[in-house]
């Protein structure tokens, strides 16, 4: 076996397959950092606040420790405790340093680790602070490089830091800003230097959004948590949730039936509420905005009450946007919105692609075009619809899984005897479902090429349209199986650096895939199209040449 | 209703007619090994017997389909060229895949030999782009092409200026 790299990665700085960190930084004799002590006396506190609650429930209601009564509270009062003394090994055992090349931190008690990152490979320094860092006036700061968060590759964090510090470290590694090391003081007018009236700011926090955050199955589940956890927590001060709750009302009088549909709407409401809590405090003072800095300008978001959450992501970096729109809420417009960038984490819960809370369509339409400069917005523009024959091959599948969950169905009564004989009918019943979801999916399609972008759109359950600029596209890609060839469709895929690293326009007429990908990709086919003589790909060409 | 396939000529060159032993050993080798496990919990457990066996058959069947269809489509579909300005390739048989990508884009450029593909003296082209959609493969090429090609490509890369993505 034989590998030849063609540069070294280190050219190749949005190469996402190569581990962005972790190679050796250069010796240095820098002096390495601590973090900030403060940590120190966050870390004491929330020890000694973990204790208070099992603390009270002993001195004041009398509890008595047995693992009945006690067990949860015992346990979390060890889990805080555990947590805040190693907590404070941690801040015993980590330095960091800026070097003129690298940032490097050395952490852990039994496996010591030696991260470094190459500071011209940074993309991201976000910011971030819980309640208690707040209070603390610290930050953590996170040093993003494009790593593979799926891949399990951790970005570099410091937590925790002084807020002029995470500003000042901030500065330094996105804009390269003077690395003041000996006068932390100085630095600080640097910091803050970016003028607040170039700010240009395309979303703040709409109250009203909170209405498409609200409904979800989620709160049951939340809902669900929230009491059993309430439950728990009143026993052990000699509250009994559940007597009170029996007491409220009759009800063997009012009956089984009525009395699980009280207490669904109660789960339900406290649910609702809860994730309506929930998105506030997520989204407290959320706004998005473009700011100026020394290499470009980034695109901001800052949010959340307690936890204040602030993401950066290099516009230059920026090669689209895609709008998701889930089937079931469509007919509220309810969207997501997200950037299509290198080195952006699209796997979390909290995407850093994301650049706007789930609210309308017609404000996610609007941030998108004003994002991307193009005006119309690429994802406003017409879109070419896909040949009908599309609708066959998805009628198709609708037609092979129905039968195929029926077949399975019959083959398992055949095979258990306890199972019902006509069960297999339930198998049927699923045929008006995936023959609405094949004309759905057919009519999401769509495709259109404008103003240097691709857009495409497609999705059953969840229709997204996306928006990626051409000169983005690292490469081409159309799949054809039997059926779709005797259709005559194809699947046209370009491939790119960023987002999901590939996107698709599905079931395009054959004829027009070529034109589609050459109009995205102008001139890069131009050499292998088919001549008229030659139209017929699947002929087989007599000798073979070797180059 | 005729066959319409996309509007690009094939590849200027074939795969090695080796590569069909290839693919007919590769086939007997996975689909050997599924029925062999498929058969041996049919063998051991009883009580699944009912269910095992139709699925057994149905691998076994489409095993010896396969491997009697796959390596002769295939032959007749992969094609691969290299240019001044891309990497054009064509693979599968049942669904087959078109890639281009430019020149200009590449990273990196491997090639990789297999136990089965050393003792055949083949080998398969690896052609990495930044996507994450996985590299360009030329499977079933002649070695000591596979290594030529990998060093013009090496060449013609490093003349390109840019970052690639």
């Amino acid at each position: 076996m034989s590998t030849e790299p063609i540069r070294p990665a280190t050219d190749v700085p949005d190469q996402p397959e190569q581990p962005a960190a972790d190679e050796p930084a250069p010796e240095s004799d820098l002096p390495w950092q601590r973090l900030d002590t403060r940590v120190v006396w966050v870390d004491t506190a929330k020890t000694v606040l973990s204790m208070v609650p099992a603390s009270v429930a002993i001195a004041f209601f009398g509890a008595e420790i047995n693992w009945n009564t006690m067990g949860p509270i015992l346990f979390a009062t060890a889990f805080g405790v555990l947590g805040g003394l190693a907590d404070l090994l941690r801040w015993v055992k980590t330095r960091y340093r800026i070097t003129e090349t690298h940032v490097e931190r050395r952490t852990g008690l039994l496996v010591r680790q030696h991260r470094s990152i190459r500071r011209d490979r940074i993309r991201s320094v976000d910011t971030s602070a819980r309640f208690r860092h707040k209070l603390a006036g610290l930050r953590v700061v996170t040093v993003g490089a494009g790593q593979h968060s799926a891949a399990g590759e951790a970005a570099l964090t410091l937590d925790a830091v002084r807020a002029e510090t995470a500003q000042r470290l901030r500065q330094e590694l996105l804009y390269g800003g003077p690395v003041e090391r000996d006068d932390p003081a100085a630095a600080e007018p640097a910091a803050g230097a970016t003028p607040a009236h170039e700010e240009q700011v395309f979303a703040r926090l709409d109250r009203s959004w909170v209405l498409y955050n609200m409904f979800s199955f989620w709160a049951f589940l939340m809902a669900a948590g929230l009491l059993w956890g309430t439950y728990w927590a009143l026993n052990m001060f000699g509250i009994d949730l559940r007597g009170f709750v029996e007491g409220l009302a009759d009800w063997d009088a009012i009956g089984t039936g009525w009395t699980i549909a009280i207490a669904v709407a109660t789960v339900g409401v406290i649910g609702v509420v809860g994730l309506a809590i929930n998105f506030f405090t997520e989204n407290w003072r959320f706004v998005l905005a473009r700011v100026p800095g020394d290499r470009g300008t980034v695109l901001r978001t800052t949010q959340g009450l307690f936890k204040t959450r602030e993401v950066n992501r290099d516009d230059n970096r920026l090669r689209g946007a895609q709008i998701d729109e889930p089937l079931l809420w469509r007919w509220m417009g309810m969207a997501d919105t997200s950037v299509i960038s290198t080195g952006l984490s699209i796997w979390s819960m909290t995407p850093s692609a994301q650049i706007l809370p789930r609210g309308p369509v017609s404000v996610a339409r609007r941030v998108v075009g004003e994002v991307l400069e193009t005006d119309p917005s690429p994802l406003d523009r017409p879109l070419r619809r896909h040949p009908r024959r599309a609708l066959r091959r998805r009628i198709g599948w609708a037609l092979i899984s129905t039968a195929a969950v029926t077949g399975l169905l019959v083959w398992l009564t055949t095979l258990i005897d306890a199972m019902h004989d006509r069960l297999w009918l339930a198998g049927l019943g699923l045929l008006p479902v995936t023959l609405a979801l094949a004309v759905v999916a057919y009519r999401s399609l769509g495709h259109t090429v404008a103003d240097g972008y691709l857009v495409t759109r497609s999705g059953a359950w969840t229709r997204s349209t996306v928006a990626l600029q051409g000169r983005a596209v690292v490469g081409v890609m159309f799949r054809q199986s039997l059926l779709q060839r005797r259709l005559g469709l194809a699947t046209v895929t370009v491939t790119t650096a960023a987002g999901h690293g590939g996107y698709q326009a599905i079931d395009v007429a054959s004829a027009a895939a070529v034109d589609l990908a050459d109009s995205t990709v102008p001139g890069l086919l131009t050499e292998f199209r088919a001549t008229a003589a030659d139209d017929d790909a699947s002929e087989p060409v007599e000798a073979q040449a070797l180059p | 209703m005729s066959d319409q396939t996309i509007a690009l000529r094939p590849p200027e060159h074939r795969v090695e007619r080796r590569a069909i032993g290839l693919w007919t050993l590769q086939s007997v080798i996975g689909f050997g090994i599924l029925a062999g496990l498929l058969t041996a919990a049919y063998l051991i457990f009883d009580g699944a017997r009912s269910w095992l066996g139709p699925i057994l058959l149905v691998v076994a069947i489409w095993g010896v389909v396969v491997t009697a269809v796959m390596p002769v489509w295939r032959y007749a579909v992969h094609r691969w060229e290299v240019t001044e300005d891309a990497v054009y390739t064509v693979s599968g048989w049942i669904v087959r895949e078109w890639r281009v990508a430019p020149i200009s884009r590449i990273q990196t450029v491997d090639t990789t030999r297999g136990p089965l593909e050393q003792t055949l003296r083949l080998a398969t082209l690896e052609v990495t782009t930044a996507s994450s959609r996985g590299p360009i493969k030329v499977a079933g090429i002649d070695a000591t092409v596979a290594a030529r090609v990998a060093a013009e490509l090496a060449k013609i890369t490093q003349r390109t200026p840019g970052d690639a993505t």
